[in-house]
């Protein structure tokens, strides 16, 4: 029992005073919780209170952009009610050229709205001469207003002719212009992105947006509703129904999310309770991880330095490897406790509200070490027993990294807890072995799973410790003094069931 | 204290590595147990230490069965060694000090002692891995009796010493002895054995194939070798009914004479049917035994 201790404080503190214990404990962490919790507050818009800046660039003048920043203000803003989407207006510049088209475009239309004058005039002159009496100045009169009358069709249509092809090659200019600056205004990053509308697309509910970035990325989703208001309202306006009253019908709906938690019911915030229990399954996995990877790695250094040789003349192997395992499983319940601290600190310096994060409760904390207990004892069994087989730190290390990879299997189906938490398949994924700490804590703040759940999991858990202790106990006793040579698998089988 | 290891057997799945292996050491004597390698040596030793069970067979100790004091009372200095690397000297034999149950503070003084007294006092507080490949092998050494061992066993102990950490440990074999410890020492080297060792347990395939003391073995081997070296023909020399087998290194020959009958006539016929340029009575070296006994399993087995 003495030399249990001895090797128990010696693998704690020798694990506990290296980089790579610091670096577990309070860096992979940090990063982790960081790499999820950027992009949130990025893609978030109240996370970070900057308001975004998209251009309207309206084609023809009539209004769009007006109503569409209207809406965009209704339905979008801060805490502090300043909106959190601008949208500007997009004027263009007008050039030399540009100007002069325009003044020949506007004579043309007039010399067009004047020949119209004359052709209706000729017109309404030749129905007055049809009201009067058949004589032969009248057919005179017909036949010389007929002729006056082709001329001036013929004129009309000619300067309509002139008058479109001016009016498009100037509006296409124009717009060419328009979209020039956007897209200048887009390359200077003063815009995160436009729109581009006229009044055909939007009564018919077509809006184009640009972008250097694709379009889901940028979250154009509070744009996509403002203008789906924006287009209802046209067209309800185009039924003649009370502008006053649509505004009050499209007011946006407000949903507020209460979650059931054991008695309690309490205000859910998506931050901090669906990012919160992924970022402390992360911990667990960090923690159970950190202290296997150092009991794996220190049996195989132990097996390829031949220290073990020297360790097994003086305890059984039994004691090194409860020593070991009880070593490091300190070291990982130690680690816990820091993070336990951490966050008493936080909450103490009001960095992060207990009221608001649902799942901080002491129960939650009990719980999370028992399952950080129970996964550590399963992992390192497995681990010990595997590691002691290989003699090369090569060959071991292809094995670490197909277990680590084993082992993050479970964070990928986490996806299947937050969706429905208590559902069959899910709490029958609950009771395998490999996957039961991961997912029983995701489960404990989403679905507050059923108290026999809890007992089931521990109880197969505890099973499944003591048959992986048995055969990782065979497999050390014999795998730490196998020396040189790579076991198959068959030879792995054989020597777990093999008299000693 | 005395060992005895009584009729052990061991399987590795279904090659037998012991097959049937007896013989005795006590206080003061130090034991050599010789054999070409995967004879079983090591296995044997692993069982004396209990990292191993035998199949069939038991091992004790003053009678005893192998427990936790017994435990505590042997050095082992394995074949295949290693250190921690990281720590230093002082803690990495305080360390081994306390598995072998010394309380902390004893752990301490005894690792102090035992530096100063080897000559490693200034690398009390040095990394194991500063230290170059001879003083680590001191170390180990260090480590192997900082609990005053009354069973000291050593696996191969001089492979990779430099010559003067050879005639330390040499000296301090001798001195175990003296003080009246079991030494049990697996070796290749057959002079340091023959130059330390007052028992031989020779094995070969997990058997014992000799056994005795130095003056014994060699008994057996002086009576019936003879050297001779010529250049002539030795098929005349097998008419001599005496000579039971002669081995031919080149010029160099070695005849086997029947045990039983005395050595003089047979020499007198030898040098008159051959021409010989030397003439050797062989009193053989624990190396010739050694070779010897192999060569010899191993022609039996063809």
């Amino acid at each position: 029992m003495k030399q249990l201790w001895v090797i128990i404080s010696w693998e704690f503190f020798r694990h506990f005073k290296s980089r790579s214990f610091l670096i577990a404990t309070f860096i992979s962490p940090l990063i982790f919780s960081l790499i999820v919790l950027i992009p949130s507050f990025f893609l978030s818009d109240a996370g970070t209170q900057v308001p975004r800046i998209i251009g309207c660039v309206e084609l023809d003048s009539t209004r769009i952009c007006e109503k569409i920043k209207a809406r965009l203000d209704d339905l979008f803003f801060f805490t502090n009610q300043a909106p959190s989407v601008h949208l500007v207006k997009i004027e263009g510049d007008t050039t030399d050229y540009l100007r002069a088209q325009f003044k020949k475009v506007a004579r043309l239309k007039s010399e067009l709205d004047s020949l119209e004058n004359v052709y209706n005039t000729i017109k309404e002159r030749r129905k007055y001469i049809y009201q009067k009496p058949k004589t032969r100045t009248r057919e005179k009169l017909l036949r010389q207003t007929y002729e006056e009358l082709l001329q001036a069709r013929e004129s009309r249509d000619m300067t309509l002719l002139e008058y479109e092809k001016q009016k498009a090659r100037v509006d296409s200019a124009w717009h060419d212009a328009l979209i020039r600056k956007a897209d200048e205004l887009l390359r200077t990053q003063t815009l995160e992105g436009y729109i581009l509308v006229n009044r055909e697309d939007f009564e018919a509910g077509r809006v184009e947006f640009h972008s250097l970035l694709p379009a889901g990325f940028l979250q154009i989703e509070p744009l996509r509703h403002a203008l789906q208001v924006a287009v209802v309202e046209e067209r309800l306006n185009k039924e003649g129904i009370r502008v006053d009253k649509i505004q009050e019908w499209l007011h946006p709906v407000e949903i507020r999310e209460i979650q059931l938690q054991g008695e309690n019911k309490q205000e859910f915030d998506f931050m901090v309770n669906y990012l919160g229990p992924i970022i402390l399954v992360l911990f667990l996995f960090i923690s159970i991880f950190t202290s296997s990877g150092f009991l794996f790695n220190g049996v195989l250094k132990e097996k390829t330095n031949r220290v073990i040789e020297i360790l097994l003349s003086s305890v059984s192997t039994l004691q090194l490897m409860a020593g070991k395992i009880l070593a490091l499983g300190f070291l990982g319940i130690l680690q816990i406790l820091i993070w336990f601290g951490l966050t008493a600190l936080l909450i103490g310096l009001q960095v992060l509200n207990i009221h608001q994060i649902n799942f901080l409760t002491l129960q939650n904390a009990g719980l999370f070490l028992l399952y950080f207990v129970l996964g550590y004892l399963y992992f390192a069994s497995i681990f010990v027993g595997v590691g002691s087989l290989f003699s090369s730190e090569e060959d071991a290390h292809h094995l670490n990294q197909f277990m680590r990879l084993l082992s993050i299997f479970p964070i990928l189906l986490a996806i299947l807890v937050l969706e429905i938490p208590n559902s069959l398949i899910v709490r029958l994924l609950s009771f395998i072995p490999p996957l039961t700490p991961t997912f029983m804590i995701l489960r404990t703040p989403f679905g507050n799973p059923p108290e026999i759940d809890y007992l089931i999991s521990t109880a197969i858990m505890v099973v499944s410790i003591v048959i992986n202790i048995f055969f990782a106990a065979r497999l050390f006793k014999i795998g730490s003094l196998l020396y040189g040579k790579k076991p198959t698998f068959r030879e792995i089988f054989k020597l777990a069931f093999s008299r000693l | 204290m005395n060992i005895v290891v009584d009729h052990i057997q061991k399987k590795f799945g279904e090659t037998p590595i012991i097959k049937d292996l007896s013989f005795q050491v006590e206080s003061g004597q130090v034991l050599g147990l010789l054999g070409p390698n995967g004879a079983g040596k090591t296995t044997t030793l692993r069982m004396i230490l209990d990292i191993l069970r035998p199949d069939d067979g038991s091992i004790t100790f003053e009678g005893k069965k192998i427990n936790h004091h017994i435990r505590n009372t042997i050095g082992y200095l394995p074949e295949e060694r290693g250190i921690y690397q990281k720590y230093s000297v002082l803690d990495t034999l305080m360390y081994f000090g306390r598995l072998k149950n010394l309380s902390k503070r004893k752990s301490h003084v005894e690792a102090v002692r035992l530096l100063d007294r080897f000559g490693m006092i200034e690398y009390l507080d040095v990394p194991v891995s500063h230290l170059s490949k001879g003083w680590q092998q001191k170390l180990q050494f260090l480590i192997t009796i900082i609990h005053d061992p009354e069973i000291i066993i050593l696996d191969e102990p001089f492979w990779g010493l430099d010559p003067l950490n050879q005639e330390m440990l040499r000296k301090q074999i001798l001195q175990f002895k003296e003080k009246g410890k079991v030494v049990l020492l697996s070796t290749h080297q057959l002079n340091e054995a023959e130059a330390l060792c007052d028992y031989f347990v020779m094995i070969d395939e997990g058997e014992v194939v000799l056994k005795g003391k130095l003056e014994e073995i060699r008994r057996d081997f002086q009576e019936n070798m003879v050297i001779i070296e010529t250049e002539e023909n030795l098929e005349d020399l097998k008419k001599i009914p005496q000579i039971q087998k002669i081995v031919v290194e080149n010029r160099r020959a070695i005849l086997h004479i029947d045990k039983n009958v005395s050595l003089a006539p047979v020499l007198q016929r030898i040098v008159s049917t051959v021409n010989i340029t030397k003439l050797e009575v062989n009193k053989p070296s624990l190396n010739d035994v050694f070779l010897e006994t192999i060569r010899q399993r191993r022609t039996e087995a063809k």
